[in-house]
Order: C-alpha cells, then structure tokens, then sequence
C-alpha cells in the first residue's frame, strides 16, 4: 500500500496536483509514519508553496534530506538563522552538508544575506565543484565580485564531473540516447548531395579510435578555435588526409587546422568537433552557418520529434536531478547497441556526419533546456546554428552505410564506450555553452561591459536571442551609457520572453534616460499586468512618475517594490533616488545604505550618497564614496566625472584634472568632464585653455547654453566684453532655466563694472 | 495706518483670492526645512498651525502689532513668490488688510521688499517678490519676515490660515554654475 501511496503521490506532484498530492500523502504518514514520508509531505507543501507547514513538520528532524527541506522552508519564510542551522549544525562541525551542491548553494545564500561575504563565496564554490551546472552558484559568485574566470571554471574538472555524474546514470538511459541516435543515422542516410566521401570517414575512424584514449583528458578549447571551425564551406577534404593535425587539435590549439576541417562536405564542423572532442570544447556557441544539407530541413524534424522524448530526460539528467525516468524501450536497444558500434568503425557514410550534427544538436538542446525549456522547438528547427563540434568519436561512429539501412532497432549504437562518450559530448557541449554565458556574466558583474558584449556576441544565435542574454547585452549597453543600443537590445528580450522580468527595471531607467515616457508607461503597464507582485513592475511604475517629476508617488512605488521584496537592491536605490529629488536627504542615506546592505557592488548607491555628501557640502566624504563607486566600475565615465568634482571641491586641482582627463578617454561621447575640466582650469585662471575646452565642447554640444554661459564669464573676466556679450546672449537664446536667465542678465548688466563678490558670478 | 516706505517698491491693493493653489511648475516650496517663528500666539493656534496645509486651522497672533511670522532659512535662498490663505468671510476683522514683506541677514538688518493691501481677501493671495528688473527675479536672502501690519476692521490680532514659499529648484547637479538644458549633457549628468 505504501508504494501504492507514495506512487500516487509523485504522480500528483508531477502533474501539479498540489492539493491531491498533499491530501494522499497525509494518509501515507498516518498509516506509514516514517522521515521519509515526512519529507514527501514537506516537499508536497513546498510545492504548494506553503512553506510554514513544511517548516513545522520537519522541525527536530536529523535525516540529512529532511534537513535540506527544512532549511529550504526556513529560508523561504526568512528565518536564516534556523535554516543555517539546518544546514550545518553547531553541534556536529564535521556534519556533511545535505544535498551536496544544492545544499551548499543553499548556505551560501544564508550567509549572503546575513553579509558573511568569505563564508558564502566559499560555500558557492563548493557548490559549484560539486555540480559545474548549478549556474546559480556561479551567478552568485559573479555578484559578490568573487568569480573566476569562465574558461577555467568550465574546464575540465567540471567535465569530469558532469561525466561522473552522469555515467551513474543506468544503461538504459544511455540506450535511450543511442537507440535516439540510431534513429537518426537513418534519417542522416536522407541527407545526399554532400556526402562525406568514404574516405574521409574512414580516416574520421581512424582519429576516432586514437581519440577514444583522450577521451578523459578534456580540454578547454578556446573560442579562438571554435570560431574557427565555424567556417562550414564546401570542399576540401584536406582534413582527412591529416590525421596529424587532428591529433594536435586535441590540444585545442590550432585553428588553421580546424579551418581546413572544416571545409568538407557535409561534415563541417561536426567531423572537426568529433576530432578535437572530448578535449574539444569547440565552443558549440559559434555562429558560422553551416552548410545546409538538401534534406537538413527533413532530418531536423525528425530530430525535432525524436528528441522531444529525451531531452527532458536528459537534461534532467543534466541538471543533475534524481530520478531519471528511464525509458523502457531503451532497455531494448542496449545490447544491439554495443554490437553495432564495432561495426560502424569501418563504414563511411555521410550519414554520420549528419548523425554527428544531429548529436550534438541534441547535446545543444540539452544545455538549452538547462536553461529555457521553452525554447525546446527552437533549438530543433534551428539546428544550424549548433556546429557544436564536441559531437564524440565514438558517438560518431561512423555509420556503415549498409547498417544504416537497417531497422531502428537493431542499429543502436548503444555500449559503454560509446554512451560514454556521448555524455561526454553532452557534458562538453554543455560546458561550452556555459563557458561563454559565464563569461560574459562574470565581465558584465565587473564592468568590462565591451568586454562583456563581445563574449555574448559569440553565442549562437539559438542562444543569443533568448530573454536572458538580450537583457544582459542590454544591461552593458546600459552601463556603457549607449542607451540606444539598451533599448534595441531590450526590446528584443521582450520581443523573446515577453513574460520575464529580468532586468525590466534596468530597462526602465534605460527609458526614463532617453526621456521616452510614453514608452516607459506602456512599458510599466505591462509589467504590472504581467506581475503585480513583482519588484521589477513597481520600479518601471516609479520611474514613470519620476519621469514626469511627481517625485511622491515615484517614491511610493519604489517603496512598494522594496516591500514586496527587500532584498532587491536596486528598488532601495531607486528610492535613495527619489528622496534626494525631494531633498529629504535622510532617508535618501538611509535608502542608499540599505541598497549596499544588500549589495555592496552597487555602485548607483555609492554615487547616491557622494552626491547627497557633495550637496550637503561634505566634500571629504563625497570623494571618498564617490571613489568607492570608483573601485566597482573603472570604466564610467560620469563616476569618474564627479570624482573629479569631488576632488575639485576639495581643492586637489591637480588630481581632479587628471580625473576629469580619464573621464573624457573612457567615453568620447560625454559632454560633462570637458565642461567640468573648464570650470576648474578657469578656477585656476587659466583662461585660455579653459577657452579652448569650452570651444571644441561647442562641437559636441551646441545647443547647451551652459557652455556658452561659462564663456561669457570667461571673456568677461578676460575683459574681452564684446565676446562675452555675445556668449551670454547666445546663452539666453538657447533658454536656460529661469534660475540661470536671472544670473546671465545680471551678469550682462554688470559687464562693465568690475567684479563683485558673488554667488555665482 | 503708517505704511513703511522703501526705496522703490510700490503699495499694491489685491482683492479677492483664489480657491485654488495654482504655482508654476518650475517654483518649488522652499520653507519645508526653514525655521519658522511667530511675534505671538494665542495658545492652539500657534505658529504650526501655519504650515499644516489645513485651511481650517489658523494661527491666532495674541499681541501688539505688526503681528510677525519669521521665517530662517539654513542657507541663502532664492525666493519668488509668497503664498498666503487668509478668508474674509471666516475670519472678518481677524483678516490681515495691510501685509508687508522684509528680507535680510537676520533680525538686524532686515529691509521690506514689498508691501501689499488686500480688500477682502477669500482664498489664496499670491504676493510676488520679483522686481521689474529681471535682474531681480529672485530674493536672495537667509530670512524672511511677513509682517502684519493691520487688519480689517481694525481688528488687533490676525487670524492667518496658511503660509507657502516658493522659489526657483535648486540645480540637480550640485556644484555647477549653471543648469544644463541639452539632452546631452542631461544624460550623462547622472547615474540612475
């Protein structure tokens, strides 16, 4: 009866029956009182998203899975010190921490949020070793400023762990793959014209048996070389004739040699993949389109439907979740499997280039559903995009041209060795994509957002079009203060997921900068009828409002995203914001410490408060947050800017040139470090260089009656009269605020009387 | 009624009043973080009562006249406008008839910069401190005093029911001498 129970109970679960499953599985504890079934119940109310039942029932309970769900309960109704203790109980120092990578990542959020930066760096990286896809961890990793380079993070330890993991994996999950494959091959048969000649295969074997030996050895290929492969053209089967140069392309160095692989027919990068695999991280993330075959369409759909069976499967597997659900017709296909691999090392067909593309599709498919699942279809249709060449040897084999025509059945190339490598080829497919994705996150988190668009620019563009990344190209745009781009770039991301709401407030501000309010209502609108709950909606709503200056309910909804969620940094940061607009610097401090309670990379806050320190005329501590804002982003131009004002203030002309210099290398396009580098040369009388400044800032900004203005002033206080009258009547032309008409008209009335000690002039 | 002279500023009568509180966009209420103080009061109506942005509560003076309202400021501010609610048909000869405005330092060296008659004034009176000259848009100063002078009928305390500033906004970005008016400059002149 038990099984019976806890049967119906998962099968609730997977069919969201939240209120079912929790209804059996109450009956399955009262007649089989056990932890285990306390979990099951626990995770049944999780699920329904009542974690205070699941928090009373696993109270006291020391299993280590029991722990882990408890913990989850604590953490989600903010008892971080119960859930820590869950977690790692005080009592027990060398207690192992349950669940492995999750439960790691788990801690580490705990210590996050209770500002132990060292501990949860630590207990990130843990989890990160311990599963190389739990993305999250490195996500984590990359905000708190502590991450490591991709390329090393997404090498070959995580390879071999992926590999590790996933060989646990029965057979006949395996078979499954194989028999899949096997399907494939025959579809590949349909692909004519640019066959691969036999001889090419064979010489593709001949690598493939030498490449079987390095299977374990992973490599981190660089992008360089995956780029190259790219390069699907026709012809040259120059590659076949150099089993050499495949031998060195296992080091993942050479790229020419790649090149010259790459152009065969109908084997393109894949053939160029299967050599430099399992080392090869031939980064699948290349976007070279490949040559199409006739039938690609055909085969792809093919593809298409076959893989909709496994890939949720095997990107479970993947993702490194228990329980694969084992197909039973795979089971059937293992021992043919092993048979038919021997075989197919000799024959040569094109057919394995196509079975080898079709692979490593699917190992594409499976990193995609790591991460979107909708974008399933997608990846089947858009195959070509995916010349990911980690497609294995083994996995390769070419099939024999004669086996391909036999039944699905019985051509399985199933076998150890070769669902081996086909994981392998999964997992380096994977670590590819993730390598890239994780490196252009880690380059944005540090502001090398040039940096960080060229690494996205290498995705394929399957993988590149999806929400995520088009709001993370945004988001650098944004820090690149190329808003036109940030909005191009945004407005494709809701164009992918128009439901997601990730990086929706950067897109906000991105649109309250370009001054585009119809945009940012409609915008806001959206979000809040996509998600009321959502942080995100309330601050588009806010910078709305702080767009048409009503600065009091700009700052309610900013508030309302700060209740809804406190731990979003930058729905505090954006009420720091409204409160100086309304000049209660108080809370305004008060706001912008909160944001870097939470985050203390958040260099807006930072800037927060120096301004509110340069207003209230607190000079030293103005530039000593304006250069902590400094240290997080080198590169903005506007920090660096006001540090160079700060530093003016504090009469440190000499630094604050130097400042206002940087500023106006870092970004061409400011107006502001010119026009600030004036003020100060004209602060030090140095009139004519302050002339100069001013006269080549008249070319990148004429219409800006500031400039013209500070030239009348200047002229004036150079006695050149006629010049100033001039600047100062262009200045009123271009109408400046009222403020500013009243101080040029006094200024030109008092044009020839000498100057007084005044406020402005 | 002897009305201080000063050099240059008219007297002006004002009737009426309006219902409504109408300021230009560009002025913005600059007596939020001000010291505000009165000559006298009677007790429950003192000088808060003033600022309460109520128009059922009045501050009721209780002494000699002029009635005075004070009002420091932390630093030296632009002012222009100067809003006051005062209704006839509530207060009668509570109502200020003669209001005259001084600017200075400080108590010492305070000078009128305007003065104003008001007939039956029912609502919000806008009294102007800009002079003809553009030049004088605005008054700098650290404080400024309202002073009643005289009321209708010859009442001897005053009844006043609220009291706003206003002033041009101060520069967004601190520390320049000028205001920016191009997109340009606007853009990167600040990090959201």
């Amino acid at each position: 009866m038990e099984a019976i129970l806890v049967d119906s109970v998962l099968g609730s679960l997977r069919h969201f029956l939240h209120r079912n499953a929790i209804f059996i599985c109450e009956r399955l504890c009262a007649e089989f009182p056990s932890e285990t079934n306390l979990q099951l119940l626990a995770s049944c109310y999780l699920h329904n998203n009542q974690a205070y039942a699941a928090y009373y029932i696993l109270k006291g309970t020391q299993m280590a899975q029991s722990r882990y769900l408890f913990a989850i309960s604590c953490f989600q109704m903010d008892l971080l010190t119960e859930a820590e203790a869950a977690l790692c109980p005080v009592n027990e120092p060398g207690a192992e921490i349950p669940n492995g990578a999750a439960g790691h990542y788990l801690l580490g959020l705990i210590y996050r949020y209770t500002d132990r930066k060292k501990s949860a760096i630590h207990h990130f990286k843990q989890a990160f070793s311990l599963d190389p896809l739990l993305w999250a961890a490195y996500e984590e990793l990359c905000l708190l400023g502590a991450a490591e380079e991709a390329t090393a993070v997404f090498g070959e330890a995580a390879a071999l762990c992926i590999q590790k993991q996933h060989l646990h994996h029965g057979l006949a999950s395996q078979n499954l793959q194989t028999s899949i494959e096997d399907r494939n091959l025959v579809s590949g048969r349909n692909l004519s014209s640019e066959d691969v000649s036999p001889r090419q295969l064979k010489h593709m074997h001949a690598n493939n048996l030498r490449e079987i030996p390095g299977n374990y050895h992973g490599a981190a290929m660089s992008g360089a070389t995956a780029s190259q492969s790219l390069n699907s053209g026709p012809s040259s089967t120059g590659f076949y004739n150099t089993p050499s140069p495949m031998v060195a392309q296992l080091s993942g160095v050479a790229p020419p040699p790649l090149c010259r692989n790459v152009q065969q027919n109908g084997l393109n990068p894949s053939t160029v993949g299967n050599d430099s695999s399992p080392r090869s991280t031939v980064n699948p993330t290349i976007q070279a389109p490949r040559r199409k075959f006739v039938d690609e369409g055909k085969l792809r759909k093919i593809s298409g439907r076959l893989f909709s069976d496994s890939g949720p499967r095997r990107s479970t597997r993947l993702a490194g979740e228990a329980g694969a659900n084992t197909n039973p017709s795979g089971t059937a296909v293992v021992g043919n499997g092993t048979i038919h691999s021997s075989k197919y090392l000799g024959g040569a067909k094109s057919g394995s280039a196509a079975f080898r593309s079709v692979t490593v599709r699917k190992g594409q498919t499976l990193a995609n559903e790591s991460f979107d699942e909708g974008t399933r279809q997608e990846v089947f249709d858009d195959s070509r995009s995916y010349i990911s060449a980690a497609t294995s040897t083994s996995t390769s084999t070419s099939g024999d041209p004669k086996s391909l025509e036999q039944d699905e059945a019985t051509m399985t190339i199933g076998g150890v060795i070769t669902s081996t490598s086909k994981i392998i080829n999964g997992a380096a497919e994977v670590l590819n994509l993730l390598r890239t994705l994780g490196e252009g996150y880690r380059l944005s988190c540090m502001y090398r957002c040039q940096d960080a668009l060229d690494v996205y620019m290498k995705l394929p563009h399957k993988h590149y079009n999806t929400g995520w990344v088009l709001s993370q190209v945004g988001k650098a745009y944004f820090e690149l203060v190329d808003y036109l781009g940030a909005d191009r770039a945004f407005s494709s991301a809701r164009q992918a997921s128009p439901y997601s709401l990730e990086g929706m407030d950067i897109y906000s501000t991105v649109l309250y900068h370009l001054r585009e309010d119809m945009k940012l209502s409609y915008l806001a609108q959206e979000l809040i009828s996509t998600d009321r709950l959502a942080p995100q909606s309330w601050c588009a709503m806010g910078n709305c409002y702080s767009l048409q200056k009503d600065h009091e309910t700009a700052l309610k909804n900013f508030q309302r995203a700060v209740q809804l969620n406190s731990r979003f940094a930058y729905a505090h940061t954006l009420c720091g914001h409204e409160y100086v607009a309304l000049e209660y610097f108080e809370n305004g401090i008060k706001s912008y410490q909160s944001a870097l309670r939470i985050d203390d990379r958040h260099y807006n806050s930072w800037y927060g408060l120096g301004m509110i320190c340069l207003r209230q005329e607190k000079f030293e501590f103005a530039e000593h947050h304006f250069r902590m804002a400094f240290q997080i982003n080198p590169r903005s131009s506007v920090i660096l800017c006001y540090l160079g004002t700060a530093l003016h203030a504090l009469k440190r002309t000499g630094e604050a040139l130097y400042m206002m210099e940087k500023a106006i290398l870092a970004d061409k396009k400011n107006p502001l470090p010119m026009y600030e580098k004036a003020n100060i040369l004209l602060g030090l009388e140095n009139f004519d260089e302050a002339l100069e400044v001013l006269e080549e800032l008249k070319e990148y900004a004429p219409r800006e009656s500031s400039v013209y203005a500070l030239m009348g002033k200047i002229y004036k206080r150079r006695n050149m009269y006629d010049k100033a009258m001039l600047h100062f009547g262009i200045a009123l032309d271009l109408k400046p605020s009222a403020a500013d008409v009243a101080t040029i008209k006094a200024a030109i009335e008092k044009l020839h009387v000498p100057d007084e000690i005044e406020d402005n002039l | 009624m002897a009305t201080e002279s000063s050099e240059g500023e008219e007297e002006g009568k004002m009737i009426g009043g309006n219902q409504h509180l109408v300021v230009d966009d560009d002025l913005r209420e600059m007596a939020k973080k001000a010291a505000w103080s009165v000559s006298s009061c009677k007790a429950g109506n003192g000088v808060l009562l003033l600022r309460d942005d109520n128009l059922d509560t009045y501050w009721q003076s209780d002494g000699a006249q002029p009635h005075l309202v004070n009002i420091q400021f932390l630093k030296k501010v632009k002012l222009q406008l100067v809003v006051i609610y005062v209704d006839f048909k509530l207060d009668e000869s509570y109502t200020p008839s003669k209001i005259s405005i001084r600017a200075g330092d400080g108590f010492h060296n305070l000078k009128e910069i305007k003065t104003v008659e008001l007939v039956k004034p029912t609502g919000w009176v806008y009294i102007s401190l800009s002079g003809n000259d553009p030049r004088e848009t605005f008054v700098n100063t650290f404080m400024l005093q309202i002073a009643i002078l005289s009321n209708h009928l010859n009442g001897r305390d005053t009844h006043v029911r609220q009291i706003k500033v206003y002033g041009p906004p101060p520069n967004p970005i601190p520390r320049q001498p000028f205001q920016f008016t191009s997109r340009e400059f606007i853009t990167y002149s600040s990090v959201r």
